[in-house]
């Protein structure tokens, strides 16, 4: 499973000790579209290992989803009867789970890249896995989405000023405290934000995305109640996220304080904010671009638990209900999307990269 | 005995890595003493114990956090689930660093495909979301012991360790010292005994530190929605218990207050001695301790 990367090594070579021959010297003439196909196919071969490494994870696992759903479908609706073999083997089909396991690989793969196709799912028993995911993933994108960049751009903000003034008192406090919470779930903050807002102050809502009353649509009263519903899971990720953000850029900001072109520029008369924004400040939100598609995946995670906590009808909640029923359709199909996401995210930050900063050159 | 002397200076040079570890060892003491001080509490009885006292008793001073929905005091079982959830970062820790060690040295000083291959593959495992994997693993996971707990997330701890370690062996690699001993013919696993371990130790020590802090943060998750492994009760389910049974509505915050003022104070000393050690041993850092 970890077959993958020497062909991106090898291009790498050819690369280097190639006579400038045809596609070659091209590439070697545009080195940032080099760089850019040399990036995608990271790419995909990342996202290829990815998905084959959770299918067989998943696979590979002790339990028998077939049993499952026959389970369940006694309990809900009093099948009485004793599932038939023939029943059973129309379910394995159904499920893609008869064949050996490479075939029920080939099959997964083929069709979820050619039909998008996850199969059926368990806790909603006909509709496809897709279709419970696409209702969910626009939740999980706009809460989770927002709260993530707003905490990047505050916790880079913040965390540049703290270094900018370091030794203050004001920058001290900050700097601890992101040391002690940095790496606190967004789940704790979200519990106590629950605890104080939603039951003892009773001032926001404690549950789900939107007041059931309001027909979904774009009016004002239903976004107004979105926004409502949003803000306590909203708030938790962008407390602690700003909190990892201002650590990590503080780190990067110290160092360059001591950098020539910075003296240069307060012997030249600059005023200090300007060097803080134009001098320092450039140096390391670019780094922090970077840092920001890796961190993705780990920001799913948290999320999963808040979406959780406040019954937040998103992919974290439906990945949980999955899990609590074994759907394996459902399970593996969220996972996917997520490490597709994260994956992609992080694919287009790395290409956005050179656009910004005028120093990256990938033709070495 | 030079070994600990560079220990204690290391210590005394940083408040923060002193902070981080004063507050480790004083949970570490705690634990180590739990069953003890569940005996203190219980003054003969069993006070963990399912009606063991009164239900939904409010903090007093015979019950400092109370008692939950089954009569058990609360209190007791926080000591007692502080004692698992150490011990699970501490299983975990090790055995992450264990496998992050061999992967980063395998990876870092053999360099070529090899290296391409293995950092491709830490790097996909520390980029994808590895939760819902740790979850489905879980949910096959019951009647487990607490060591097999922390084998089970050691799988998606490791890479924290693995990355760490391997940037330092790539920066040692190339000193002179490491030439030299190459140049007398050292094998390859005598120049990593003798010359890289040492010089990694505090590194080796960032990287338990932040798996260490992985691993308690995975069993946490698993735990607070309710599908951690059967038998484990580490803070993590105390929480969960508590919302389960209702003690947000209740207005009982001690049971849940408590275990998360706890666990971060965890995560926050973990990150204290992390970022210590990285401020004393890293020179591009070393301006930086600020204060």
């Amino acid at each position: 499973m970890t077959a993958e990367a020497p062909p991106v090594v090898t291009v790498d070579k050819s690369q280097a000790s190639a006579p400038p021959t045809g596609v070659r010297a091209w590439l070697s003439r545009h080195p940032l579209a080099a760089y850019a196909i040399r990036r995608f196919g990271l790419y995909l071969v990342e996202l290829w290992g990815a998905l084959t490494i959770t299918f067989f994870f998943f696979r590979l696992m002790p339990g028998d989803p077939v049993r499952t759903l026959i389970q369940t479908l006694q309990q809900n609706y009093i099948y009485n009867a004793e599932a038939s073999a023939e029943l059973i083997a129309r379910y394995r089909t159904e499920f893609g789970l008869d064949g050996n396991l490479f075939s029920q690989y080939i099959k997964y793969m083929e069709k979820l890249f050619l039909h998008g196709d996850m199969g059926p799912s368990l806790i909603n028993y006909p509709t496809p896995a897709q279709t419970v995911i696409l209702r969910a993933l626009p939740w999980t994108i706009a809460l989770l989405g927002i709260s993530a960049v707003l905490a990047w751009i505050l916790g880079v903000i913040i965390g540049a000023i703290a270094g900018w003034r370091r030794g203050k008192l004001g920058s001290r406090i900050t700097t601890n405290l992101a040391i002690a919470l940095a790496h606190v779930p967004y789940f704790f903050v979200a519990l106590i934000l629950v605890y104080v807002f939603a039951y003892t102050l009773g001032m926001l809502p404690a549950r789900s995305a939107y007041d059931s009353s309001i027909t979904p649509g774009i009016t004002p009263e239903f976004i107004g109640s979105v926004l409502k519903y949003g803000l306590l899971p909203g708030l938790s990720i962008v407390v602690i996220g700003t909190f990892g953000w201002i650590l990590s850029t503080r780190m990067l900001m110290v160092p360059i304080l001591g950098e020539d072109y910075l003296v240069y520029a307060e012997a030249k008369g600059l005023k200090g904010s300007r060097i803080l924004t134009r001098y320092a400040l450039r140096n390391c939100y670019l780094p922090q671009i970077t840092a920001f598609g890796i961190s993705l995946g780990f920001i799913f995670n948290g999320n999963v638990l808040v979406e959780q906590l406040f019954n937040y009808p998103g992919l974290g909640t439906t990945l949980v209900t999955a899990i609590q029923q074994l759907d394996f359709n459902t399970i593996l199909g969220v996972t996917n999307i997520a490490i597709f996401s994260v994956l992609t995210a992080v694919l287009l930050l790395d290409l956005l990269l050179p656009l910004l900063d005028p120093r990256v050159k990938y033709w070495k | 005995m030079r070994l600990l002397h560079a220990v204690l200076r290391t210590i005394r040079n940083s408040r923060r890595l002193a902070t981080g570890l004063a507050i480790l060892a004083a949970m570490i003491l705690v634990a180590l003493f739990s069953p003890l001080i569940i005996k203190l509490i219980g003054g003969g009885t069993n006070p963990i114990e399912v009606a063991a006292y009164e239900k939904w008793l409010v903090p007093s001073a015979d019950h400092l956090l109370g008692t939950d929905q089954f009569g058990r005091d609360v209190f007791a079982m926080v000591i007692s689930a502080l004692s698992v959830s150490l011990q699970i970062g501490a299983i975990a820790g090790v055995i992450s660093t264990v496998v992050g060690v061999i992967v980063a040295f395998v990876s870092g000083y053999k360099g070529g495909w090899i290296d391409g291959v293995l950092s491709t593959f830490t790097g996909v495992l520390l980029v994808i979301p590895t939760f819902p994997l740790l979850v489905a693993l879980s949910a096959y996971a019951k009647n487990v012991t607490l060591f097999q707990v922390g084998v089970m997330i050691s799988i998606f701890a490791w890479p924290f360790a693995a990355k760490t370690i391997r940037s330092q062996v790539l920066s040692l690699r190339s000193r002179p010292y490491v030439d030299l001993a190459r140049v007398t013919k050292a094998r390859d696993m005598e120049i990593i005994v003798t010359e890289l371990l040492p010089n990694l130790l505090p590194f080796i020590g960032v990287g338990f530190a932040s798996s260490a802090l992985g691993a308690i943060f995975g069993l946490v998750g698993l735990e607070v929605i309710g599908l951690g492994p059967g038998g484990v009760i580490d803070l993590g389910h105390i929480i969960f218990n508590a919302i389960n049974t209702g003690a947000l509505t209740l207005g009982a915050w001690p049971m849940f207050v408590v275990p998360i003022v706890l666990l971060t104070a965890l995560f926050a000393a973990l990150n204290m001695v992390n970022i210590g050690l990285e401020e004393v041993y890293n020179p591009r850092l070393r301006g930086v301790a600020g204060e």
